[in-house]
């Protein structure tokens, strides 16, 4: 029985191998040997492998916050199916299946992981993460640079120009933009028409203001005070910030004209005229009562809570955030409709009179490893995530802005009264810069802050210890400007 | 009562004499006749070498070179070619090198001399002069905080230090109307930093003390009370004596813990608030070298804080054992009572 079972075995492969060794078989009529399913959401998708043909694992380790962040992942998923067409329409005998691995870990955490993958010859293909790790990547050599294959997917061509800058290191690119976001201003409508000097009108019109720079953070501080001074709030609750590192900062830092990197050279840049403005702002709304001691907190205990509470006059937060209060915080008073009727928010003001308006755009990045034996289909699983349909899911769901230029008027993006409602401040984006030292600079600018924030440093002394910190450790790698 | 075992401070006279030693006639012959104290010694030897002397040497050479994540993979960091003192220079041109230095001594001082040895010795003692299942109860109600995983122990003392109305503390502060209901971790963060790691420190010196003094022959403790001594003179001129060994032991091996350790300052306060309030040496070697917000870890610059770590720990046995006469107290035995 079984030496029958084998002989019959072993004509079948030789006669498949014969099939597909002459090379003129249609594609559909091709033996399958094999076939794999793949579950997304619930869903199954079957991949079949034709004789000779060659069945390829793509891994991809993606950064999301479950529930709202999960389609980073999940949208490769969806691009199996499609990838896998392509190829058999294309005569290529290789068939894609994709594991996925997705968590909420910190960026810093997921490279390093990432790293020591590398280093034991395990890399997933695809890592997905903030853009500003692309200058460290790519000076290690762990990540390639996708400029030469980018023409060979026309889903890229839709990308918003804008946003190529934020993957571009060295001039050239070295990521796909999977999202981006704006960190707007927020405010609470009623409690900003209580406070002296303002009434609804002012309240509604103050967006507008800011965008045409005519409301700067010094004004934001000034009705900040006055909130407290009128008991609208309690003392520290006039201004919040996010409670611990994060790019937020950097933001500000921009919104007082500072720049962060040489656009010639590549160099790292520090402003100091800049940098005290900087610093002055957080040491007024220390001070001044206007704004609370925010590094001092948790994001659970301390920020959400309160910011989506009716307790904080101004906070800082991102559009990414309208969804997990709306999910979260603000789901008992009616969720998304209660933030639309109680809360206003905007660009952050320009820094000083005669400055503009901006905001911080933090792109996540589909980067592909150097270690991937095949860029090519890693590739075609991002270009397929790369769509109107499939970037609006993750938009909507994340409330993380349009990547693409036909996205704005996709219908489903465009009813997304959110989203629509900030997609303009894309115009207004800045982003970190790209550059291996990024790390050191932005952590020591903000050990500075934390210093500012405790009372232990002036805004002069916290510049003098950024100079001081970042020439030590960083040498001729940094300019010094002011 | 003292008990001496040195012949030339004519203590108590021998029974008998060991022989001296036959000096062998070569180096074989010298290895031959030490050959069981070398069995004996070597897995410790072993461990020793693969888990302290290999890594502080990878450490050490770390420590010369620029390695970090934006080279790694690429960078030849075992090359002498790659090497240079720039970390060290780094290092000394950092203006908080005092107060992260300053940060540690406070740290390891306070902590070892209120809990890991002073709480360690005291709660012995205590457990071990009343009721023995009632001292029994106190020790294990004291290894609670070590049996509880770092991340929850740490998430419960954040919810007790939290501000009012959340914070636990607060509540009760707040009632007798004491404090502004600040987070505690922001007004005191090193009363908590201490408590916190004290509290699980203090188990290891308990259990070393413990089984230590319940060691002692039961006959010193009853002459000591025969010859009318009061119990806190038992515990001055017989106990403490007799548990020397383990008090330098506890001592030693909880200084060095506690100059490496880390985990909870880092999970309580992060080293903050502020600037580098409660960031300790072994912190700062960690920040630099394994944690990062945006990427490019420096694992060369951050070994080199770690390898200042280690000078100072060894500094620190050394001392330890010349404080307590570490010869002394491994010195062979003169005598052999019969």
């Amino acid at each position: 029985m079984t030496k029958k079972f084998l002989i019959t075995l072993t004509m079948l492969v030789g006669l498949s191998t014969l099939v597909a060794a002459c090379g003129t078989a249609d594609p559909e009529t091709i033996t399958v040997v094999e076939t794999v399913i793949v579950e997304v959401q619930g869903d199954t998708v079957e991949v079949e492998v034709p004789v000779g043909g060659e069945l390829i694992t793509i891994v991809a380790r993606c950064r999301a916050k479950p529930p709202t962040e999960d389609w980073r992942c999940n949208n490769l998923l969806f691009g199996v199916a499609e990838v896998n067409a392509d190829l058999e329409a294309a005569g290529d005998s290789r068939r894609v299946v994709l594991k996925t691995i997705q968590d909420n870990t910190g960026f810093g955490d997921i490279m390093q992981e990432f790293a020591l993958a590398y280093e034991d010859g395990q890399a997933p293909d695809i890592v997905l993460t903030g853009h500003e790790f692309i200058g460290t990547e790519a000076t290690a050599g762990r990540i390639v640079s996708i400029e030469s294959m980018i023409a060979d997917y026309p889903e890229f061509d839709n990308m918003i120009d804008g946003l190529w800058a934020s993957v571009t290191f060295k001039g050239e690119r070295w990521g796909i933009p999977q999202d981006t976001e704006a960190r707007p201003i927020y405010w609470d409508m009623n409690l900003l028409a209580s406070v002296p000097g303002w009434d609804a009108a002012r309240v509604d019109g103050l967006a507008a203001e800011i965008e045409a720079g005519n409301f700067t953070l010094s004004d934001m501080l000034d009705a900040a005070e006055a909130a407290v001074g009128a008991g609208v709030v309690d003392a520290g609750m006039g201004f919040w910030m996010r409670p611990s590192n994060g790019t937020d900062f950097t933001g500000v830092y921009y919104a007082f004209g500072g720049e962060t990197i040489d656009a010639e050279t590549g160099t790292l840049v520090y402003d100091t005229v800049a940098g005290l403005k900087f610093y002055q702002f957080f040491e007024r709304g220390l001070t001044g009562d206007g704004a609370h001691s925010f590094l001092t907190g948790d994001w659970g205990g301390s920020y959400h809570p309160n910011v989506s509470g009716g307790n904080v006059l101004f906070w800082a937060g991102g559009s990414w955030q309208w969804a997990e209060w709306a999910d979260q915080w603000t789901g008992d008073l009616g969720g998304e409709a209660y933030q639309f009727e109680n809360w206003g928010y905007a660009l952050y003001p320009a820094g000083e009179a005669g400055g503009s308006a901006s905001t911080l755009s933090h792109p996540l990045a589909y980067l592909v490893s150097a270690q991937s034996e095949h860029p090519d289909l890693a590739l075609a699983l991002i270009a397929k995530a790369t769509t109107d349909e499939a970037n609006t899911r993750h938009a909507i769901n994340s409330t993380h802005l349009a990547i693409l230029t036909t996205q704005a008027s996709y219908e489903p993006y465009a009813s997304a009264e959110f989203l629509a409602s900030v997609t303009y401040m894309l115009d207004f984006s800045r982003f970190l810069p790209n550059n291996p030292n990024w790390g050191t600079y932005q952590q020591t600018t903000f050990d500075a802050l934390s210093g500012v924030q405790a009372g232990e440093l002036t805004a002069q002394e916290a510049v003098d210890f950024v100079v001081e910190t970042l020439e030590n450790q960083l040498g001729d790698e940094i300019i010094i400007l002011g | 009562m003292s008990v001496s075992n040195r012949r030339e401070r004519g203590g108590v006279p021998s029974l008998s004499l060991r022989e001296p030693f036959e000096q062998p006639s070569s180096i074989g012959a010298w290895l031959h006749s030490r050959r069981a104290a070398w069995a004996f010694m070597s897995p410790a030897v072993l461990l020793i070498t693969l888990f302290f002397f290999i890594p502080v040497i990878v450490l050490l050479v770390l420590s010369l070179s620029d390695l970090k994540s934006a080279n790694f993979g690429t960078f030849q960091w075992w090359l002498p070619t790659n090497w240079s003192l720039d970390n060290y220079s780094k290092i000394i041109g950092d203006r908080f090198i005092s107060k992260f230095l300053g940060n540690t001594l406070f740290y390891v001082l306070t902590t070892l001399a209120i809990f890991n040895f002073g709480s360690a010795l005291l709660i012995a003692l205590i457990t071990t002069h009343i009721n023995r299942r009632a001292g029994f109860f106190f020790r294990l109600l004291w290894l609670l905080p070590r049996l509880t995983p770092s991340v929850v122990y740490i998430l419960m003392w954040r919810r007790i230090a939290a501000r009012a109305p959340h914070g636990i503390l607060n509540q009760f502060l707040t009632l007798a109307g004491l404090g502004g209901g600040d987070n505690l971790l922001q007004t005191m963060p090193w009363v908590f930093v201490i408590i916190v790691n004290g509290l699980i420190g203090a188990s290891f010196g308990l259990v070393i003390f413990t089984s230590a003094i319940e060691a002692i022959p039961r006959d010193y403790l009853t002459a000591s009370k025969v010859d009318g001594a009061s119990t806190l003179q038992t515990i001055r001129h017989v106990i403490v004596p007799m548990i020397r060994w383990p008090i330098l032991f506890v001592l030693t091996f909880q200084t060095l813990s506690l100059l490496t350790s880390f985990e909870q300052i880092l999970l309580l306060t992060g080293g903050g608030p502020g600037l580098f309030r409660t960031e300790v040496w072994a912190l700062r070697a960690y920040h630099l070298a394994l944690s990062t917000e945006s990427g490019n870890t420096q694992w060369g610059y951050g070994a080199a804080w770690a390898v200042i770590l280690v000078i100072i720990g060894v500094a620190a046995a050394t001392i330890y054992m010349r404080v307590f006469k570490f010869d002394e107290l491994v010195e062979e035995p003169k005598i052999d009572l019969i």
